[in-house]
Parts: structure tokens; sequence; C-alpha cells
């Protein structure tokens, strides 16, 4: 007894029996979760719960379907793409941002210009998801006089493409047929000795070359076969098929010569005053054409939005908006970096890239992680842009699950119950992604 | 192997800022030659520029026969040892060392082999497979110094490699980095603030002050032959005190009065030191080591002439020796060079409003001096050095040309 009374002294007094302050304590700290619990439950148990639930229902709740709207979300092609479309996501999209934010950072880090530089690249993250899917569906358009990508290529195309000197033209005279993608041909038979006239109109203006000299009719000669190609218009008329003063020969035509079959037996091209000639040509009857290729195919534009590219499109749209983020969460972490130990690495006979390799990238590695995982769960989330970018017509191939659920729950098809249980499948994509980022706040709490 | 050469090398910063100015040293092949010099005074500058860390604004740099003005860091051939290590932090400790030896892609035999050698000589074996976090500092200093010294470079820079460490562990890691530099035989140089590594440690030293070069010699040559007051007062501690007097003729030979006192010079000094003549009748600055006074209660009898009298202000007993300050009747010497050394000290200089000026002297253990006493020290007058106030050089040859350099 005396060791027990030892080891368990008499509670001092005021402890002795129920504690007054305890039920008050109690209160103090429920008034305090309350809030919390309240709106946690209102908006995200309750409604998680409620999804989960609704997944097992049919369309319009009342039908147990079990599985059954899983069955069918694996098994409808349009849904099957927008799982495989999430999939490429995730495999491209985080590690293209986090190299593409590793390199701005990088070549921005000693640069005189950097905050104005990096001020730009993180400008569209100043703007809305939906407003940027905007611009980027208006860039992409395919018509090259409304897309401004197109355009660019376009421009690009012409300054390198080896197109012809006039992007179009017309017959001025009946004495020609053809199109310009074909070639204008002349119908009358032409022998050597001939002369041939190939009066063209419609030339705009501009398009008329620079070195263009007053068109000079030809004068056949034995054994050849001579012409010009010339732009058979006058300001205030002119008669059609006839060279006259004031009209201007065009230069750098081809010129084809064709046997009775059609085939090509000769080309030319024509000089500055629009002439040209085939000598030595063997006797028989020809025709000659203006080639197409003297005719530039305008550039027709590339399909981005079309079914075949649109991901990749949507995929540029979002890289664009989410690059600025990488950087400057990667310019945070290599400022971090000790100089001294690049230094020390410079001097251990490092190269440059060895000192990024070795070391950067290494003491980068958990920024690195902290971009790659908020991109994954970004991208698994990934659906206004894709809205706002495709166009309806191509929605069902860019499809991704955020998009699907919203298009079945809500776009005409108001399928709640195959809605609700893609959004639990996304709900359990996103877990892993989240589990990982929690182990890592834990860990840098410890 | 090799030597390191500055010829006539300058950094100029962009604002314009000359942190280095025409800065003229060869270090031997082999040779240990410490930087030193207050803070800001260029010597980590002039490292760095052996580094490849720093563009050399004039001048050349040689490392042996090759200019490398315009060679990178990685091609110099030199290891260097920071201040703070700069470990990488992510490697192991073994993966540190051999990370120079690794981006040289040597054969992994010929790594291994020569990083247990560092590790052996450096007694890191126990830790080789702990990262640089898991390391006290003194661990981390062998560390940097492993990384260092498996490369076999032509050359060690070393900058301020101990001013990490606690006391006991600096006087310790201070042994060891002059020994292994001897046993190497790799030409050093080694940058620090601490005038006590610099005579400990060096082969021979060279001070820095505003970027310029001051002196570069033996420690014992630097301390006996100072040939400036900022080489006087910087080196050693406690520092040189520095009074100003008046030279005069005594007699045969020459007297300095300081304030009310007076010091006769004794021959061998007036001929060690002809220059001295040209000042007779003029202000000198007068310097005297702590240890060239000595209480005259223990010394016994001096003659007056090698008498100073003062006021003991505050006694610091070291057991093998006894600081005293005391407050001579003597004019302290201020020029800009001794408002530079008392800032970098970190104190104002003191007596600068009361007459007379606080001198250090370093007693024998047996004085009784107490503070408030009166005490007549005795100067070992042979031992004193001199300064003209105007230029701040040394007095001694005719030529007036300093101390060998």
């Amino acid at each position: 007894m005396a060791l027990a009374d030892a080891g368990a002294p008499a509670p001092p007094p005021g402890l002795e029996g129920p504690d007054p302050g305890r039920w008050r304590r109690r209160l103090t700290t429920a008034a305090f979760l309350a809030p919390a619990i309240v709106l946690l439950t209102v908006w995200i148990v309750y409604p998680t719960i409620r999804t989960i639930i609704r997944s097992l229902f049919g369309r319009d709740g009342s039908e147990w379907v079990g599985l059954g709207n899983y069955e069918t979300l694996f098994t409808t092609d349009t849904l099957v793409t927008a799982i495989r479309n999430n999939a490429i996501w995730v495999a491209v999209v985080p590690a293209l941002v986090a190299a593409i934010g590793m390199v701005f950072a990088v070549l921005t880090e000693r640069i005189s210009w950097k905050v104005a530089f990096r001020t730009a690249v993180f400008m569209p993250m100043a703007i809305s998801m939906f407003a940027a899917g905007v611009i980027w569906h208006i860039m992409d358009e395919k018509d090259p006089e409304r897309g401004a990508v197109n355009a660019a290529i376009g421009a690009i195309k012409d300054v390198f493409g080896s197109s012809g000197v006039l992007s179009r033209g017309q017959p001025s005279s009946d004495a020609l047929t053809g199109s310009v993608r074909d070639g204008f041909v002349l119908r009358a038979t032409v022998r050597p000795g001939d002369g041939a006239l190939l009066g063209l109109t419609a030339i705009p203006p501009a398009e008329v070359p620079a070195d263009a000299e007053q068109a000079v009719a030809p004068e056949p000669a034995a054994g050849e076969i001579v012409g010009v190609v010339w732009r058979d218009f006058r300001p205030g008329g002119g008669e059609p098929g006839v060279v006259e003063p004031g009209e201007l020969g065009i230069p750098g035509a081809t010129v084809e010569l064709r046997d009775a079959a059609g085939e090509v037996v000769a080309t030319t091209r024509t000089g500055a005053d629009g002439g040209f000639a085939f000598a030595d040509v063997a006797d028989g009857g020809y025709r000659v054409a203006i080639g197409s290729k003297t005719f530039a195919a305008p550039f027709e534009g590339i399909s981005w939005l079309g079914p075949d590219l649109i991901t990749p499109s949507v995929m540029i749209a979002y890289i664009w908006v989410w690059a600025g983020f990488a950087m400057v969460v990667i310019a945070a972490g290599l400022s971090a970096i000790p100089r001294d130990v690049l230094e020390a690495a410079r001097t251990d006979g490092a190269t440059e890239w060895q000192v990024f390799r070795r070391v950067t990238v290494p003491l980068l590695a958990p920024v690195l992680s902290v971009v790659f995982v908020t991109m994954i769960i970004n991208v698994l989330k990934v659906f206004d842009i894709v809205l706002s970018v495709a166009p309806g017509s191509s929605q069902d191939d860019a499809n991704v699950i955020a998009l699907a659920m919203w298009r079945t729950s809500f776009s005409g098809v108001n399928d709640f119950g195959l809605g609700s249980a893609i959004a639990v499948l996304l709900f359990v994509l996103v877990i892993p992604a989240l589990a990982l980022n929690i182990r890592r706040f834990k860990r840098e709490e410890s | 192997m090799a030597e390191v050469e500055f010829d006539r090398v300058s950094k100029v910063y962009e604002d314009g800022t000359r942190a280095v100015n025409d800065f003229r040293v060869e270090i031997a092949d082999g040779e240990f030659l410490v930087l030193v010099g207050p803070s800001g005074c260029g010597k980590t500058t002039a490292l760095r520029m052996v580094a490849g860390l720093e563009e050399i604004t004039e001048g050349v740099v040689r490392i042996g026969d090759r200019i490398v003005n315009h060679v990178p860091s990685r091609d110099r051939d030199i290891a260097m040892v920071f201040q703070s290590y700069a470990l990488y932090p992510h490697l192991s400790v073994r993966e540190n060392i051999a990370f120079g030896l690794k981006v040289k892609r040597l054969p992994k035999d010929e790594i291994a082999r020569r990083v247990e050698r560092a590790a052996r000589i450096l007694d890191l074996e126990p830790f080789l497979d702990r990262k640089p976090r898991a390391l006290s500092g003194g661990q981390r200093q062998r560390v940097a110094m492993g990384r260092a010294i498996v490369r076999e470079p032509a050359c060690f820079l070393m900058d301020e490699p101990l001013s990490n460490l606690d006391a006991k562990l600096r006087v310790q890691m201070r042994a060891e980095i002059a020994r292994l530099q001897q046993e190497l035989g790799v030409t050093t140089l080694y940058v620090t603030h601490d005038q006590v590594e610099a005579m400990t440690m060096g082969d021979r030293v060279a001070v820095m002050r505003k970027g310029e070069l001051q002196q570069v010699a033996a420690p014992q040559e630097l301390y006996d032959h100072p040939v400036n007051l900022f080489v006087a007062g910087f080196i050693g501690s406690p520092a040189m005190n520095l009074l100003e007097g008046r030279l005069e003729r005594a007699g045969d030979g020459l007297a300095v009065r300081a304030g009310g006192q007076t010091l006769s010079l004794p021959a061998e000094l007036t001929a060690a030191r002809p220059a001295l003549a040209r000042y007779v009748d003029r202000t000198v600055i007068v310097g005297i080591r702590p240890e060239d006074l000595e209480d005259a209660a223990v010394a016994g009898d001096a003659p007056e002439g090698r008498r100073l009298g003062g006021v003991a202000q505050l006694r610091e007993a070291l057991g093998s020796e006894l600081m005293v300050y005391l407050t001579v009747d003597a004019p302290a010497a201020v020029t800009a060079e001794t408002d530079e050394l008392a800032e970098d000290r970190g104190v104002q200089q003191l007596g600068a409003d009361e007459p007379g000026t606080t001198v250090v002297g370093r007693f024998s253990p047996r004085s009784r001096v107490r503070e408030g006493d009166r005490v007549e020290v005795v100067v070992d007058t042979s031992a004193l050095h001199f300064f003209d106030p105007d230029t701040g050089l040394g007095i001694y040859d005719a030529t007036n040309g300093g101390g060998p350099t």
C-alpha cells in the first residue's frame, strides 16, 4: 500500500473529481472546427459520396444498373479515346512543360532583359484558360488569311519555296485553254517556223515581276518555235490576243512544248520581254503551253483543328500557358543553388554541360518534382482549353476524361449516371498523384 | 606542379572600382604563399582570377609556362577549396571526392585507388558513404581538401578554408593543411584574413591593402622588417604600438621624444637604419612590439633612456604571459593606415579623446601590476621601428627602400 501511495500521489486540490472546464474546452474546439467541417461536408464529402452512388444508377437515376455505367465507359469509342488521350497528355505534357520551363529558366538566368522576358513568358498564366483556348483556336484556323499559325508557315514557305512567278491568271482570249493547275495550252497546233502568242489577263499588278519589259511580238524563224507570254492588258482596254505598246512580258514563266500525244518534249523559260524560243524543233505539229509551274500553288494551310492534329494543337496551347509557371518555379530553384557549388564543379574540371547534368539538375530535383506532380494533376483534370480550342467537329478526337464527363452529363446527352461514372474514374486517377504530393509535404515538414 | 605568376594583374569592375591593382607576385614551384589582408582588400578576387572564376581585366596570370587568362577553369589544372566548402549536397563523400576524376573520365579502378588514398590521408574512411549534411564542420572541411588532393593538380587555391571552423579545430586543421602541403609539395595559394594563419602556414606571406600588394616576404622578415605602417600594424597580435615622436640628437646618438618621455636609440639601431639621420628634428612614428615592453619591476633596473611611464588600465593574465594595456603620456600616431587597421579590428582607436595613448605590453606573468597602478616600463630600444608619418614607409637604409621583398 505504501508503495502504491508513493507511486500515485493524490491529485492537487482543484483537479479532483470531474473537470468543470472540460466541456467548455470541447465546445471551443468544436466551435473552431465547425466552419471547416460544415464546408468540407457540404462541398466535398457529400458530393463525392453522392457522385459515387449516382454512378451506379442509370440515365435518370431511377434504375439501378450496378457497374453497367463503368462497362459502358470502357466500351464506348469516344470515351475510350478520352482515356487514351488523357494517358497521352500525362505522358507528354508534364515532361514538356518541365523541360521548356527549365530551358527558359536557365537561358534567362544571365540575360539583362531577364525580368521582361520572364514576365512575357509568365503572362499566359494571367489569362483564363478558356480565353487562351479561344486565342489558339483563332490562331489555328486552317485558312492562312485567318489563322496566324498557317499565315506564318505560308510566309516562310513563300520565302524558301520554289514557287512560280504568278499565283493566278486567265487566258486573255479563246486561243488559250486550261487552268492554273494544269497550265494553259494554245488551242492551235504549232509547227516549226510558227510564232505563238500566249496572252494572260487577271494578273494582280503587284505580281508582275519587277524586271518585266515591254512585250515584243515574236519573229518566226525556220526550224524554231518562238513566242511570247505577256500580260495582255493595258489600262483603257486594248485588243485581246494582240501585243500592244504598254503591255508587259512575263519573265520567268515556264513554257512547255508538247507533242501530238500531249507529252512534254521541251521546256524553256521566258526572258524579260516575255519572249521564248524552242530551237531545232523536228518537223511536226506541236502544242505550246504555259506550264503549271508558272503558277505557285497557293498554301492552303495545315488543318490544326482537324481530327489528326487536334490533340497536339491543344497541347501546344496548354504548354504555352503553363511553361511560364514551370519557368518561374524552376528559376526560383536555380537561384537557391549556392553559386560556389557550381564554381567548385567548374574548378573540379567539369564542362558547362557536366555542371548542368551532374550538379544543377540533381540539385533542382525537388523543384522539378513539384512541377511534375502539379502538372500531372492539372493535366488529368484538363478540360476548358480542350473545349475552347477544339471545334465541335473535332471534340470526339480531342476528347479527354473531364470533357467527356461534361459532354455526357450536360451537353445534350444528359446521362448523369455515365457522367458520374466518368467523374469517379477521374477521381481515382488523381489519387496517386495527390498521395505523392502529400507524402512530399510530410517529408518536407519532418 | 608548377609556379604561378601574377604579372601586373588588375581587376576593374564595371563601375570603375579597382579591386586588384597592378598585382605582381611569383609563387615558386611547391611554395606555400599566403595572401593576407583585411576584408575587401582584393585577396579573394586575386585568387579567383587564378581559378578562372573571375575575369582578368589587365595583366597576365601564368600557371607553369602557360598564360591562362582565357583558359576556362576546367583546363587550368587547379583545385580550389572554398570557404563554404561547396560540397555537392546530393553526392556522398566518396562521390564528392571522386567528382573531379569522374568528369575527366579516369578509369574506375584508378578513381577508387585515389579516393581511398585521400580518405586514408584525411581520416575520412569511416564517412565515405555519408552525405555531407551528416558531417561535422571539420569533416566537411577535410572532404573539401580530399576533393582537391585527389585531382593531383598543379596548384591548390584555398579561399579562407578554416574561417568557418571553431578556434580549436582551426588550430588543428592549420597544422594539418601545412603538413599535407609539405608532403604533397603542390604549389599553394592560400587566402586568409587571419594574420596568425598567415604567419604560421606560409613559406612566404603577401600582404594586401585596398587591392595593392604591400609586401611579400617570409613571415619573420615581415614581422621584423615591415615595409610600411600598414604591414607593421597588421602583422602581429596584439598589434604593434604606434606613437608619434620627434627625433632629436642626444650627445653622440639619437633620441626620440614622445610626449613627455624620451627614448634614446642604441648605436647599433642607428647603424642599421642610416636613413634615420635625415629625420633629425622631424616627426616620426615609433613602433614598439608588445613583447619589447616589460615591467621595470621584473626586468630590473634600466637607464633613463629606456623607460616609459604609464598607468595600467587593464590586465589580461594568459598564464604564460600577461597583457597589460596602459596609458602612456605620448601622442598616438593617427594616419589613414592606422584608421583602417583599427576599423578592421572592429575597434575605435583608443585614447583619441583623452591625453596619452594606450599601448599594450606583453609582460612576464611574474609582474604584479594591477589596474590603476602607475607602471614603469622598460623598452627594448634596439627593436624599435620607425616610419615616415607622411608616406607611412618604414625608415631603413639610405634609399628608404624598405625591407627586402
